[in-house]
């Protein structure tokens, strides 16, 4: 997410300006929500989650999601990935509106792993990779390797009821990256793991986005991951949730040690309605 | 104690215990009320006569027809059954005009049908092979839709995600995560197969197990009955045995 769009509160303005632009290519690898609504129904009433959400992912950005608990960040997940359809507005990716169903250019990590019980690790990273055209070795092969990047390298013939859960959430990395996407959606990755292992993770995740420098989109709960993590961070209101804030994250601010990092920090809190100095 | 001598007595010695008692209470009975061999012959007695038996061609016959029956039966009803209930469940709309028939026709017990089927088909094996299979299919049909129901949806989203059109998703997820529970109601649906197989051959038959005893009985050799009775439980048992094998090897994943 580029610093000059965050001045711009997002939405019309911002989708006037690029339908000016003509080439297709410009949008290449660019993520737009536009004014998105989304409901369901729930026990016989429509339950209102997104209530006109619209920001935009440059190519190759990372954007953290962050907001209180229930207030659709899954969602949004979901409609970006074409799991959902939108009540009304519209999500677009290479400047075209993201279709239902099968996309070839994605790559997701779920909240619950979502393993396959009866394939080995191994197997469940590579049947992606099957089923998107690549030989058996091929698949096998690159399997291996995404493995051994979360660090699983001796598990990849067990089978996921024999992992703990924070081993079934690397799998589900490893399954998502080894696709190779070029959007990348990522639902809370790092929540089954503990607070040490998270640091590590994220480490090597940041490292793992250099390989491609895909587009993400970020779930998460934990502020100073968003900070690590993100290029910028949306925070979102309560349900029925629109964008409260898109906040820019700068190289310095990730340095824990700065004051950037602690400013960067609350900024975000008080955004969520956390208050930084605690009172006796 | 050690483990194989522990062996011995779950797979072995309990399990012959429960025989025993069984047979006891058989030899009790008869002694007990002075029961002629007519009426109740005793266990040594039936258990000569199965030996004669199985040292006939008829009766090996007779088994072998009612096996091939039900196995016929069975697979056509097996395959059928989880067809139909993958559609089921994966397709809304089919699952709403489907339903009420389906609803409705499952509760026509087998039995039932037994008077239609001799009409239509006979003493022949169609009519048998047929009640089997309509037995299997709605056990196959109800458990198949539920199964595939529910089945996580996390996985339909990751299926979706990795690539998977509806087809193989369905194939490949819907129906192999559903698949230990399809198991277990294939062996309850042998099991009405089974029993179906053999109330249709005592109703009208040319042959088989059913037959063999309804014959038995008219010609009042009643350790014949008896001994068919025993036969009927121990390959049901063997069959529902053959079918739990089977599925562990092939569905086990630990």
């Amino acid at each position: 997410m580029s610093t000059t769009d965050v001045k711009v509160p997002c939405g019309q303005a911002a989708g006037e300006r690029r339908a000016a632009q003509s080439v297709a290519d410009v949008h290449r690898g660019e993520l737009v929500v536009d004014r998105v609504f989304h409901r369901y129904i729930a026990g016989g009433r429509p339950t209102e989650v997104l209530n006109d959400v619209s920001f935009r992912i440059d190519p190759g950005h990372v954007a953290c999601v962050v907001g209180p608990s229930g207030c659709g960040k899954s969602t949004l997940l979901g409609l970006a990935a074409g799991l959902l359809r939108p009540s009304s507005g519209a999500l677009r990716w290479d400047g075209a509106p993201v279709a239902i169903g099968r996309n070839p250019h994605l790559g997701m990590a779920f909240q619950q792993p979502g393993l396959f019980p009866w394939m080995s690790v191994r197997e469940n990273v590579a049947i992606g990779l099957r089923t998107r055209g690549q030989s058996r070795r091929d698949a096998r092969r690159v399997a291996d390797e995404f493995l051994d990047m979360v660090g699983l390298a001796d598990f990849k013939d067990a089978y996921p009821n024999q992992l703990s859960g924070g081993m079934a959430q690397r799998v589900g990395i490893a399954r998502a990256l080894a696709l190779r996407p070029r959007l990348l959606l990522l639902d809370e990755p790092f929540a089954a793991v503990d607070a040490f292992t998270r640091l590590k993770l994220q480490q090597e995740f940041k490292a793992l986005l250099r390989l491609d420098r895909p587009t993400v989109l970020f779930v998460t709960h934990d502020v100073p991951e968003a900070i690590a993590l993100g290029d910028a961070i949306v925070v979102m209101t309560q349900r029925p949730a629109s964008v409260q804030r898109i906040i820019p994250v700068s190289r310095e601010d990730r340095d824990r040690a700065s004051p950037a990092y602690a400013r960067k920090l609350a900024e975000t809190l008080e955004c969520l309605g956390v208050t930084s100095d605690i009172q006796d | 104690m050690n483990g194989p001598g522990r062996l011995v007595v779950r797979r072995i010695l309990l399990p012959l215990a429960g025989v025993a008692c069984v047979l006891a209470f058989w030899q009790a009975t008869l002694s007990w009320y002075r029961l002629p061999p007519i009426v109740l012959p005793s266990p040594w007695a039936v258990a000569t006569t199965l030996a004669e038996l199985v040292r006939t061609v008829a009766f090996w016959r007779d088994v072998g027809v009612s096996l091939f029956e039900f196995v016929c039966g069975y697979l056509i009803g097996v395959v059928l059954g989880v067809a139909l209930g993958l559609l089921m469940g994966e397709w809304r709309h089919f699952r709403m005009a489907a339903t009420p028939a389906v609803e409705s026709l499952r509760f026509v017990v087998p039995f039932a049908w037994i008077p239609l089927t001799i009409l239509w088909f006979g003493t022949s094996y169609v009519g048998k092979v047929l009640l089997v299979a309509y037995a299997v299919f709605f056990v196959m049909v109800v458990s198949t839709t539920r199964a595939v129901a529910q089945v996580e949806p996390t996985l339909s989203r990751v299926g979706t995600m990795l690539g998977m059109n509806p087809w193989r998703l369905a194939w490949q997820v819907h129906l192999r995560a559903a698949a230990p529970m399809l198991a277990s109601a294939a062996r309850a649906a042998a099991a009405i197969g089974w029993i179906a197989v053999v109330a249709a051959e005592y109703i009208g038959a040319s042959a088989g197990l059913g037959l063999m005893i309804t014959n038995a009985a008219t010609s009042l050799t009643t350790s014949v009955v008896i001994g068919g009775m025993i036969v009927i439980g121990i390959v049901g048992a063997g069959v529902s045995a053959a079918i739990g094998a089977l599925s562990r090897a092939w569905l086990d994943y630990r």
